[in-house]
């Protein structure tokens, strides 16, 4: 019989006493929940398919070639620390002089009886004396195009010292002539002078370093997120329906905290299992990642690389890294959330583990109707969290209270307060049950 | 400032005041044996509906300290009714007070001193006998040093002590269930809910589980739903038969088999009149004996010349009410 009778001496001590012992009474429950999770082999041999497949991506990622003198490619850490010495030569300021010199360079190289020369391993050789400058070259490639929307890869080839002066400049115009014409009537008045004015008011020169480590980081970043995110859902969706599909609803609910705490611990479960296994993925990546291939250019802007080389946004490489975690956890968070949401709601798991496959790939289905519309609508749909590295690249503009605003920061605050908001529901929905 | 769940008298409970930390008193009523605690579960006019279906319909009963047997056949609403007595379903209409006050309004208050065994007992297949334990007792508002030592006078008395490393989907039927009784029992409940404890134990699990349910039954509110006649016959101090939703009779094994209007007769027949005494007579049992089979039959007169009285049991007082249904699946 545990009826009791607590005495305390002072409403303050008494507070101070209670919250200490619920919130280790809470942490014991949430142990208890992450238990359940990873008690059974299933879940097992989830997390082992998952550090499968990372372990996979992570190999991936990590893979770069070096040309060396001979025309011979060659990879592992060697090569990574002799392409890491090449770019390394060419980095500073790319002001008109350094752009000029790349040009010059290129010529000079192209000139070559290597660089003339039809035969692959003399074309290998001259490909390798490229490499230094390869990631300028193909920002030359970029500025220098006959249009917004066009890449000619021998355009660098074509240049002259004297063109050096336009490198920023091209940037703008291209955008000015692609806004005026074939993008004339996606963006209003409003946006147009936004994103010329983003163009505008960024800073140049561009200061210019070896950035591979970044590169490859960012261009797998998606798939370890939609990989890990995926997982999270499948171990999330029983936390709320197996209590059923193992018959135990009914001894938990009759139990002193079965419509309380016991709920609450485990609504912090799944955040914790979210929280913890995204940032343990996410770290042991970054760290793998870039332990092996660098990670010089934190510092540089992110329109350094060709792929980034239209972005709008003002941000570093280091910036680009944070938004792409941060907008990860959060996609991640709001997902599990809906997860556990249906979980809740439906009682059954199966439902629940396929919320986070419809969040995912239903975009892309919806991506092939080509209407405005609909496009602003994917562009504020929680998978582009999961990539926010490529939604950097997306020309989505939205206008909030009058003031023209990228899909990025919207994404982040709106499914920020989302993926918390979401969290009480859960808990209520499961109250109720 | 003082706290008070359930106030007993202020002398005896200051006796047995322990402190727990300096600013810390606990007072466990469960060791103040032979305190005058006022138990009272009134159960007033309980309705429950599921559309169209009434499962529990209007049920009114006071129950207080000791063993109920909730007897009854498939069907008849046990289970419903215990759901409601546990919070787990809300009533369509009717209420269920203890000591007064709403049960629902009490919310976790009122679960703190409630144990529950359900029917279909489920647990965590990957747990621990002890995590599984340590589990309940967390969310039974347990402190981590109560529940292990709870948990281990509760594997003790329940038998289990040896397996409590063993992970659950790995015991038998018979232990599953006592690691049922012993996760009930575990908040020392005043309220102790059992819905079908025996059902699908053989013989040997189900005489140790009734003696158990007996040995924990001392001081406390026991419900026990059942359609095994025999085992409440052991245990219940009262028996409450509930069919279509109702409590139809209730009382001790003496006052319903006394209070039954037919009597019981035991007939020598030829076996080929058996099937002609089966179509006349509620029988409750046949004995085939050396050609001849000896019949237990239920009838307000005497069936035949060779009929000998017989003093009614409990069984005979189930098939009396639920007639052929009594004969449905696992009755005994």
């Amino acid at each position: 019989m545990y009826s009791c009778i607590i005495l305390e001496k002072g409403p303050v001590v008494k507070m101070r006493y209670k919250k200490r012992t619920d919130f280790g009474d809470g942490m014991r429950q949430v142990y208890f929940e992450i238990k359940k999770v990873f008690g059974g082999t299933r879940s097992r041999m989830a997390l082992l398919l998952l550090m499968l497949l990372m372990g996979v991506t992570f190999y991936f990622a990590m893979s770069v070639e070096y040309v060396n003198e001979e025309g011979e490619t060659e990879a592992g850490f060697g090569a990574v620390q002799k392409l890491r010495a090449a770019q390394k030569e060419w980095s500073g300021d790319l002001d008109v002089e350094k752009i000029g010199q790349v040009i010059a360079e290129n010529r000079r190289i192209n000139e070559t009886p290597e660089g003339r020369s039809e035969q692959l391993k003399e074309s290998n050789i001259a490909y390798g004396w490229k490499q230094g400058i390869a990631e300028i070259r193909n920002l030359l490639n970029c500025s220098y195009a006959e249009g917004f929307r066009e890449y000619d890869y021998y355009r660098a080839d074509s240049l002259s010292e004297a063109e050096a002066g336009s490198f920023y400049h091209n940037r703008i115009r291209l955008l000015e002539e692609w806004l005026a014409g074939e993008a004339r009537d996606q963006y209003s008045g409003a946006e147009k002078a936004y994103l010329t004015g983003q163009y505008e008011s960024l800073e140049t020169p561009f200061y210019y370093d070896y950035r591979k480590g970044w590169t490859q980081l960012f261009e797998y970043a998606p798939t370890v997120v939609m990989i890990t995110m995926l997982f999270l859902g499948y171990l999330v969706a029983g936390i709320f329906s197996n209590e059923f599909a193992w018959r135990a609803d009914a001894v938990f609910f009759a139990s002193c905290h079965g419509r309380d705490r016991a709920v609450s611990a485990k609504v912090w479960a799944g955040v914790g299992i979210v929280t913890g296994i995204y940032w343990i993925v996410m770290l042991f990546y970054s760290t793998v990642v870039l332990g092996y291939l660098g990670a010089d250019g934190w510092n540089c802007p992110v329109q350094t690389e060709f792929g980034d080389w239209k972005c709008f946004y003002h941000l570093t490489v280091w910036q680009k890294y944070l938004l792409i975690v941060i907008g990860g956890y959060i996609g991640c968070l709001f997902m599990a959330g809906l997860c556990m949401l249906v979980s809740a709601r439906t009682k059954s798991a199966v439902l629940a583990v396929m919320v986070p496959f419809v969040l995912i790939f239903l975009p892309s289905f919806l991506g092939n109707l080509e209407s405005a519309a609909v496009n602003k609508i994917l562009g504020l749909l929680p998978d582009r969290l999961l990539q926010v590295g490529a939604a950097l690249g997306y020309f989505d503009l939205y206008t909030v209270g009058g003031r023209v605003i990228g899909a990025v920061p919207i994404l982040l605050v709106v499914y920020g307060i989302l993926a918390v908001a979401v969290l009480p529901v859960v808990y209520r929905c499961y109250v109720r049950s | 400032m003082i706290h008070v769940l359930f106030a007993p008298p202020m002398a005896a409970w200051r006796a047995r005041l322990k402190m727990r930390s300096h600013f810390h008193y606990v007072l466990c009523l469960s060791e103040a044996k032979g305190m005058d605690i006022s138990m009272k579960l009134e159960i007033e006019d309980l309705t429950k509906q599921f559309q169209d279906v009434t499962a529990v319909d209007g049920v009114s009963c006071t129950l207080t300290t000791g063993v109920y047997g909730l007897l009854g056949v498939n069907g008849a609403g046990k289970t419903t009714l215990m759901r409601m007595l546990c919070t787990l379903l809300r009533p369509t209409a009717g209420r269920i007070l203890w000591d007064g006050q709403d049960i629902f309004a009490l919310d976790g208050a009122y679960r703190r001193i409630l144990g529950y065994l359900p029917q279909d007992f489920g647990f965590y297949p990957d747990f621990t006998v002890r995590d599984y334990l340590h589990y309940i007792a967390s969310i039974k508002g347990l402190r981590p040093a109560a529940a292990r030592k709870r948990t281990a006078v509760l594997l003790q008395q329940v038998g289990l002590a040896k397996v409590e490393n063993r992970k659950m989907k790995k015991l038998s039927g018979g232990m599953k269930r006592r690691v049922g009784i012993a996760q009930a029992m575990l908040n020392d409940p005043q309220i102790l809910i059992l819905d079908e404890p025996t059902a699908g134990l053989d013989p040997n699990e189900r005489i140790r589980f009734r003696n158990l349910i007996s040995e924990l039954a001392q001081d406390r509110l026991v419900l026990l739903s059942t359609h095994i006649v025999s085992d409440i016959e052991y245990i219940a101090n009262e028996i409450l038969l509930m069919k279509d939703g109702r409590i139809c009779i209730s009382g001790t094994t003496e006052d319903l088999t006394a209070g039954m209007p037919e009597q019981v007769w035991l007939v020598s027949v030829p076996r080929s009149e058996v099937v002609s005494y089966t179509k006349r007579y509620k029988v409750s049992n046949i004995k085939t004996l050396h050609g001849e089979a000896r019949l237990r039959i239920l009838s307000a007169e005497k069936p035949a010349e060779n009929a000998v009285l017989e003093e009614a049991m409990l069984e005979d007082v189930f098939l009396h009410y639920f007639g052929e249904r009594a004969g449905g699946e696992n009755a005994v």
